[in-house]
């Protein structure tokens, strides 16, 4: 992981000056956006299979009980081999997919058992395992990294403080041992408390201690003193190190297997028919679920990483039929909300509305007195911009969009109130009956429609010029009898018969 | 007839399970304070109690979550209800009963917003409620953001809803939880037959006249208001397991909707209160997620061990099922291959009997020999007295059967299963008996 970040940071350097580069990497808004679109490229083509397999809510249970794998590798690291925690270890990652898989294996095997629906074995399972999860963190682990709070509720706007120093010049390391100059020795009691006597009194026994001997990296080293040259250092936050990783893994996967993907999401028995094995690419699935998962829950918490698992390719669904733009639009959906997310936090919406005018607007309308400066959760703020858009895609799809839908059928509403009325006087137009049927003012009784519906579709068709009003009674222009017969025909040609009259 | 009695028997016997657990339950209290000296300290009895009243309504209203495949709607549902507790506090501040009324508008609200996405949209029902769940959470999420960032103390505490906090339930609470919960159960007691039909055939009680609509709108609402009633002790998280795993449990031991409403609520009962009692046990054990533990320890319990429908149970009919099954074919292919060379009793050999049938044909030997039909001589198998007796009861059922398969439509007999291990002279009348042994004569004269 060091190794790649230090190759990546060479690589940068091609381009830019180091100053340039931390300045960079140092600014929280680049970091939170820079870490929150990797989360929202992998979420978001994950994402798309887990929404066409039925298996979003999936996703909400491993981002759940990957917690329990966290704290189990933890518990294990810290207490039996000794290690120290440290949240971002492959270890934790390791057992947070671990975690991940046997959510999908306890309830597949709930489920199985035949006695226990799909959907309740999946809410059977993942409380449970969140419960031991939360017992266990409530009763083992003194660890202000690892709290409850801190998994649910992750703060991307820190990611910028939680880095890598890596040094390039002037790197000297530092280890002081009890007999380095600059060592700091103490006097220590061994036997104070034991005995109860004050380290004055007779008896006490005393051990000297180092209190600031042990190895110091280049950065540390400098910041304590021991140095004189400034080493030059690059720091680089671990949370795009890590997330970097996952986006290559998800896209490598999404590429390689997408023919195997598409055939096992769309039609699984074929796919089974024809030699793949779609129970191991499901796992897969679920493993790189549960580590974008892992990987994201220090940036966003575990909660809120759902969200970009299930919100962007639901806009996406809405927008496309094809699969490939599917995994295209779904990530962008997720990087633009994650990008407008940072500013709402901020109190900027899309960079130009201010919130806290919406709140003076609260506080006036409704005599509260709320303050005026919004400063919030940033990874919430993402996932309220990608709900924002969200339902602009809901409301402004072209095909699927609630407005496209209505005035689509408002369209066939109107053609079919025209074609209605065409047919009618089409139809007694030359009997005897077609001066009381035709009857410009009661012609709306006949259709049981309100006097001013009648008269709008009326206006209408004399607009388009294919009904004529004659002394008050409505006839077809020449026009107007042409498209009652290509009408006609069409309607005959959908049922497959042949034109009698 | 006899299925008939047979599912009064199971009926009666859940009935006598679910008094004897009950009388249990009023028991434990003085028994573990007398006995075992158990001093419950004011405030464990208060959260216990609350626990126990919740686990009731939240075990009854789950029974419907479960049976309507609803199950993850809980889920849903409970993380929604945070952006309410949010405004409520900053339009009421910190008083409980409008933080409640809050969760339960904004989760109602919620659970519209998946209403109207699976209407107008093609999303599935599961995407429709992680839409829900993840926007509103993260409402709840950046409003709470807020609210910490205002000068004002009193927000203290208020991000335990996410989590629950059952150790500073008061009694003030748990007289709103009991009341509002009474009322609940009310609700479904006056609306059972309603809730009953929608759950089971929404379509049939939409086709008698029902407003299937409105009371759909109205047991959801009666879901909300139990979820609602929850978050403070269980927390946003876990409340869905709460809501279900009593339901699941009680499913197991019964088929009827009563007992498995009453059970639920019995279950919900016992793990709300020991869940609440353990954790009061040992400071660093949260409430919560140990009701949650204890609840999902009922469900592997039912799970396994309940009677008709558990793994244990089921395995071992299958396993005598096997059993009976092996020894009745052993002892018919015996049978027929003594008949042929020779009598009944003349001796079959070994490997004849193994090659036709090889693991089936071990087992029902060693049935056989156990109730002495067969012995086992140097040269091979010998059917004995009985085994005769019985393999004769056997073959002639068998080809009353065949004659049942030829003739039925033929004799006008009525409609069976065909069940060759049932002796066929219990399912038909005398006459249709006579009629077909008349035919199984003809046919042998024939041969």
């Amino acid at each position: 992981m060091i190794l790649l970040e230090r190759g990546l940071i060479e690589f940068l350097l091609s381009f830019l000056t180091r100053e340039e580069l931390n300045a960079f990497l140092r600014s929280p808004q680049n970091t939170a956006a820079l870490v929150g679109g990797l989360i929202a490229v992998c979420g978001g083509m994950l994402g798309v299979y887990l929404l066409l397999r039925g298996m979003s809510l999936t996703s909400d249970a491993i981002s759940h009980t990957v917690l329990l794998g966290i704290v189990v590798a933890f518990l294990l690291m810290t207490e039996t081999f000794g290690l120290e925690g440290d949240t971002s270890s492959p270890w934790l990652i390791l057992g947070a997919s671990l975690a991940g898989v046997a959510t999908v294996v306890l309830t597949e095997m709930l489920y199985r058992s035949g006695l226990v629906k799909q959907d309740a074995a999946l809410g059977l399972a993942f409380p449970l395992l969140f419960a031991i999860a939360v017992i266990l963190v409530s009763r083992f682990v003194d660890d202000v990294h690892l709290d409850e709070d801190a998994v649910l509720v992750g703060e991307i706007g820190l990611a910028w403080a939680n880095t890598n120093s890596h040094c390039f010049d002037n790197c000297d390391s530092v280890t002081i041992t009890p007999d380095h100059p600059a060592a700091k020795q103490t006097r220590q009691c061994v036997n104070c408390r034991e005995l109860g006597i004050s380290p004055r009194d007779e008896g006490a026994e005393f051990r000297l201690t180092c209190s600031n001997c042990g190895y110091y990296t280049p950065a540390q080293a400098f910041s304590a003193g021991l140095l004189e040259r400034e080493p030059l250092l690059v720091f680089f936050p671990k949370s795009i190190t890590v997330m970097l990783v996952m986006t290559v893994l998800t896209t490598t996967f999404v590429l390689i297997f997408f023919k195997e993907l598409k055939l096992t999401t769309f039609d699984a028995g074929l796919a089974q028919a024809l030699g793949f094995r779609p129970g191991w690419l499901n796992y897969t699935l679920m493993v790189l679920v549960s580590l974008v998962a892992v990987g994201a829950f220090d940036a966003v918490g575990s909660i809120l990483v759902i969200a970009f698992f299930i919100v962007p390719p639901a806009a996406a669904y809405l927008l496309t039929d094809r699969l490939s733009l599917m995994l295209l639009i779904s990530p962008l959906i997720g990087a633009a909300g994650t990008f407008f997310g940072y500013d709402l936090a901020r109190g900027q919406l899309f960079g130009v509305i201010p919130v806290s005018a919406g709140i003076a607007a609260l506080n006036r309308l409704f005599g509260l007195e709320l303050i005026e400066q919004w400063d919030s959760s940033i990874s919430a703020s993402m996932v309220l911009m990608i709900f924002i858009l969200f339902v602009l895609a809901w409301v402004l799809s072209p095909r699927y969009g609630l407005l496209s839908t209505q005035i689509r059928l408002a369209n066939r509403r109107r053609r079919f109130a025209d074609q209605v009325v065409l047919a009618h006087i089409h139809n007694h137009q030359h009997t005897a009956l077609h001066k009381t049927e035709c009857r410009l003012d009661t012609l709306h009784k006949h259709f049981r429609w309100r006097p001013a519906r009648m008269r709008r579709v009326m206006a209408r068709l004399r607009a388009l010029g294919y009904v004529r009003v004659v002394a008050g009674i409505a006839e077809l222009t020449e026009r107007g009898d042409r498209q009652v017969h290509a009408f006609r025909q069409t309607m005959l040609e959908a049922r497959n018969m042949p034109d009698l009259a | 007839m006899a299925r008939a009695q047979a599912v009064t028997a199971v009926d009666r016997r859940v009935w006598l399970m679910i008094g004897a657990i009950v009388v249990a339950g009023l028991l434990i209290i003085p028994i573990s304070q007398q006995v075992l000296g158990l001093r419950l300290t004011y405030t464990v009895r208060v959260v216990a109690l609350g626990g126990s009243i919740l686990g009731v309504i939240s075990g009854v209203l789950g029974c419907f979550a479960v049976l309507r495949g609803e199950s993850l709607v809980g889920d849903a549902l409970s993380h929604a209800a945070l952006p309410g507790v949010a405004v409520a506090f900053l339009l009421a501040g910190r008083e409980l009963s409008w933080l409640l009324i809050g969760a339960g508008i904004a989760s109602w609200l919620g659970l519209r917003m998946v209403a109207a996405i699976l209407q107008t949209t093609r999303i599935k029902q599961d995407a429709a409620l992680g839409i829900a769940l993840a926007s509103w959470f993260a409402a709840g999420i950046a409003l709470l953001a807020y609210i910490q960032s205002l000068p004002d103390a009193s927000q203290a505490g208020l991000d335990h809803f996410i989590f629950g906090q059952a150790a500073a339930i008061i009694e003030r609470d748990v007289r709103l939880v009991s009341g509002v919960g009474l009322a609940v159960l009310l609700a479904v007691a006056l609306f059972w037959k309603e809730f009953k039909l929608v759950t089971f055939d929404a379509e049939f009680a939409g086709a008698n006249g029902f407003r299937t609509g409105m009371i759909n709108t109205v047991l959801s609402t009666l879901i909300v208001v139990t979820i609602v009633l929850g978050l403070q002790l269980a927390g946003v998280i876990l409340m869905v397991g709460m809501l279900i795993a009593p339901g699941i449990a009680a499913r197991q031991w019964t088929q009827s909707l009563d007992q498995m409403v009453i059970l639920a609520a019995i279950f919900g009962a016992f793990a709300g209160g020991v869940g609440a009692v353990i954790s009061a046990l040992d400071n660093d054990i949260p409430t919560g997620p140990m009701i949650i533990v204890v609840a999902f320890a009922l469900v592997l319990l039912s799970i396994t061990l309940a009677p008709g429908r558990g793994l244990v149970w089921s395995r071992l009919s299958q396993r005598a099922n096997r059993r009976r099954f092996a020894a009745q074919n052993t002892l018919r292919d015996l049978y027929r291959y003594a008949l042929r060379h020779g009598d009944a009793d003349s001796l079959v050999p070994d490997d004849f009997i193994r090659g036709v049938a090889d693991r089936s044909a071990e087992l029902g030997l060693r049935q056989l020999r156990a109730q002495g039909h067969v012995a086992l001589s140097k040269k091979g198998w010998r059917l004995t007295e009985s085994g005769i007796k019985r393999a004769r009861r056997i073959d002639h059922n068998d080809q009353l059967w065949d004659m049942y398969r030829l003739h039925a439509h033929a004799l006008d007999l009525p409609v069976l299963q065909e069940d060759r291990q049932a002796p066929v002279a219990s399912l038909l009348p005398a006459a249709a008996i006579a009629r077909l042994e008349r035919k199984l004569r003809e046919a042998e004269g024939g041969a």
